[in-house]
């Protein structure tokens, strides 16, 4: 199954004639992703690669389907583009720009909303189904298919512990960076959601860090009762207080947003926590050791 | 993401400019210019130190002259005045105001549901967070879709249950209209009035103003970055769109994500090491910029070996190896390198790292690399059982 997107879904890409956008067309298709089209205002009815550009995304579903696109355009050419995805009806639209404006982001988040489109990003590496699709700009052969879920917060640690799983011999059903702003598309909540109907997921894998209230969310939510094991690592547990870390969201102040508080929450909403990635693979696995057991299966192989 | 904040004066400026009535002041850069100014303002006027840290009022930095001789003392006392590290550049003087009340406005975005937010309270010209902490109830929040025209009867509407008069209502409600017009319009991520005074001839006027832009908005809001104070490295960093923050440690880390960098600090330090430095590239990095990167990490005081940790995503494996391969053929640097480096073009990267002898951790993981790293800092360093070797190339 994987979550949100599958070898079935047929992609887009919004800037597709950028320099980062032809360089992922490349990436795109070597991993066997469904690049139905691209879109180049001013450019279309020229080709990159094999993928058809065209100018407009009406134009682009007059010619084909389209199940979701990867908006990478200039950053304050963003809101537009979104919007134009959004109103063309695409269901999912996944946005790798860094520096878009937070007002921009607002407003493209609640006309998603209103327009029941889910959004995942800005600032992200995207969303990968591994072995299935992708859509994002992640290095496809550091994922591996397999049970565990994952949804991130930063990038590059969507990618660590994705090429950690995989080093350890542990797949992943998708893995979603849901970005590194302070206000973005699909939340922890909402990625955990759809994890929790995919029945290919029998472990979610959680990675916040310090700052802003995503994570204390997701574990009020968590406690309510949620049908799978969860495992909760937090960046940042060292960092010093104050000090500006990168991310918007990544300071901490008057003890809300720390990793001790994030920590407190998941643990009180029964999930497991883990401090180093060593702990976390440890207790990915004893989790899907137990899952086998129950199951009565033979042993996964690798776990 | 970051934010820029701004100073009252500029904040007072962009009020203005959406129709906010605010207190006529002056900016003075000296005693003789403070004096100058409240010759045109007429005593009693208020002088505030113009810093963009909180907490001035506690710190001496605002101050009611009645006089020539007592400005001379207080303007001259205020400007140099050092608060919360920041020293105090410049002076507002403004015209004093006659309060009968004083209120609290402001917006900003919930980071609950990303929607815009106005604020209100009737609790001004006190430390707002600590009456939100200790009195919830006392402040009121509106949400504002930002795909929604933005009506005043509904603020009106929002008002009726503060204990506002209703002669007051109205002329709140204008001022908190222009206000997330204001925050709108000027990209701000927060736009606060603490206080708003309402005069004793029921007249509503802004005498501070508090706004903090959006970094990502500075290019088209047409304003110059301005950095705050750091150290020298810091100030280096962000000129070249590096975030980076200097710490007290001996390993230096340089990510290609914040999420990365800050993972591979905490386990350095549950390693037994410290580290010397945090730094992001961000993505879309180029060979020039890691090297300016790589530079900065080095020259960090205290550095005894870098950590990079890097992912060719939007990056890529190459331009990243060259920018490193670049530092080590031009500056020859002592401190030791480690390189952990996986995504795109990483063959191409590695090898060029191969060919200068830098140890690679290409396939395990950052627990690895950060246990590689802390042993080639200090050999006797407990726990390393998946290493190889300090000299391990290829792991």
């Amino acid at each position: 199954m994987a979550i949100l997107i599958n070898q079935k879904t047929k992609v887009l890409l919004q800037g597709i004639t950028g320099k980062m956008g032809g360089l992922h067309t490349k990436y795109m298709l070597d991993y066997g992703v469904d690049l139905v089209a691209g879109i180049s205002p001013g450019k279309g009815g020229t080709k990159v690669l094999t993928v058809p550009v065209y100018s407009t995304v009406p134009e682009a579903l007059e010619h084909t389907a389209i199940d979701a696109t990867m908006v990478l355009v200039p950053p304050y050419a963003v809101k537009e583009s979104a919007i134009e995805a959004i109103e063309s009806g695409i269901p999912l639209v996944v946005i790798i720009s860094e520096f878009v404006p937070i007002h921009d982001t607002a407003y493209v988040k609640q006309l998603a909303i209103e327009r029941g489109v889910k959004i995942v990003g800005p600032n992200t590496i995207g969303v990968i189904s591994p072995g299935k699709t992708k859509v994002g700009i992640m290095p496809g052969s550091i994922y591996s298919p397999g049970p565990v879920g994952v949804v991130a917060r930063s990038g590059t640690l969507t990618h660590d512990i994705g090429a950690t799983l995989t080093e350890m011999g542990i797949g992943q059903t998708t893995c979603v960076g849901i970005g590194g702003d302070p206000i973005r598309g699909m939340d922890f909540i909402d990625v955990l959601k759809e994890f929790a109907a995919d029945d290919e997921t029998k472990v979610v894998v959680m990675v916040g860090e310090i700052g802003g209230t995503g994570e204390e969310m997701a574990a009020k939510y968590l406690e309510t009762g949620y049908p799978k094991p969860a495992i909760a690592f937090i960046a940042g547990q060292t960092a010093p207080t104050g000090k500006r870390m990168g991310h918007a969201g990544a300071i901490i102040s008057a003890g809300t947003g720390s990793s001790a508080s994030k920590y407190a929450a998941l643990a009180k909403a029964g999930v497991t926590i883990t401090k180093t990635f060593t702990e976390m693979i440890a207790a990915v696995r004893k989790v899907l050791a137990a899952e086998n057991k129950i199951a009565g299966k033979q042993q996964i192989a690798g776990v | 993401m970051k934010f820029m904040r701004l100073f009252e004066y500029e904040g007072r400026e962009i009020f203005a400019k959406y129709g906010i009535k605010v207190t006529p002041a002056v900016l003075a850069r000296s005693v003789e210019e403070a004096l100058k100014a409240a010759e045109t303002l007429g005593y009693p006027v208020v002088v505030k130190a113009q810093v963009l840290t909180g907490g001035r009022g506690k710190a001496g930095g605002v101050r009611i002259v009645a006089n020539r001789a007592e400005l001379i003392e207080h303007a001259g006392r205020i400007l140099g005045l050092v608060i919360q590290g920041e020293k105090t550049e410049s002076v507002l003087l403004s015209e004093k105001t006659e309060i009968a009340q004083e209120l609290y406005v402001g917006a900003t975005f919930d980071p609950q549901n990303g929607l815009p937010a106005l604020m209100f309270s009737t609790s001004g010209g006190m430390d707002i967070e600590e009456v939100a902490r200790t009195t919830p109830e006392k402040v009121l929040t509106m949400h504002l879709p930002p795909t929604q025209p933005v009506r005043g009867f509904r603020i009106v509407d929002f008002l009726r249950g503060s204990g506002l008069p209703a002669d007051l209502l109205p002329k709140v409600a204008q001022v908190m209209q222009k206000l997330i017009e204001a925050f709108h319009g000027s990209d701000a991520t927060t736009a606060e009035i603490n206080p708003l005074v309402v005069t004793p001839q029921g007249e509503v006027v802004a005498v501070d103003a508090k706004v903090v832009i959006d970094d990502s908005s500075l290019a088209r809001q047409g304003i110059v970055p301005r950095f705050e104070a750091g150290t020298p490295l810091e100030t280096r960093a962000r000129t070249k769109g590096l975030n980076y923050v200097q710490l007290e440690g001996n390993i230096a880390v340089l990510g290609s994500g914040a999420g990365l960098a800050m993972a591979t600090m905490d386990l350095i330090s549950h390693y037994g090491a410290k580290p010397a430095c945090f730094l992001d590239t961000g993505g879309g990095i180029s060979s020039e910029k890691m090297a300016e990167a790589l530079r900065i990490c080095l020259a960090t005081p205290g550095v005894e070996a870098v950590l990079v940790n890097a992912f060719g995503g939007i990056n890529n494996c190459e331009w990243m190896g060259r920018g490193i391969a670049n530092v080590i053929d031009e500056d020859k640097p002592t401190a030791k390198i480690l390189v952990k480096m996986r995504g795109h073009s990483q063959d191409e990267g590695w090898k060029l790292l191969e060919d200068r002898n830098i140890p690679i951790v290409k396939f395990g993981t950052t627990e690895e690399a950060v246990q590689k790293t802390v042993r080639l800092v200090n050999p006797n360093t407990r726990n390393c059982g998946a290493c190889s070797g300090p000299q391990g190339k290829g792991a």
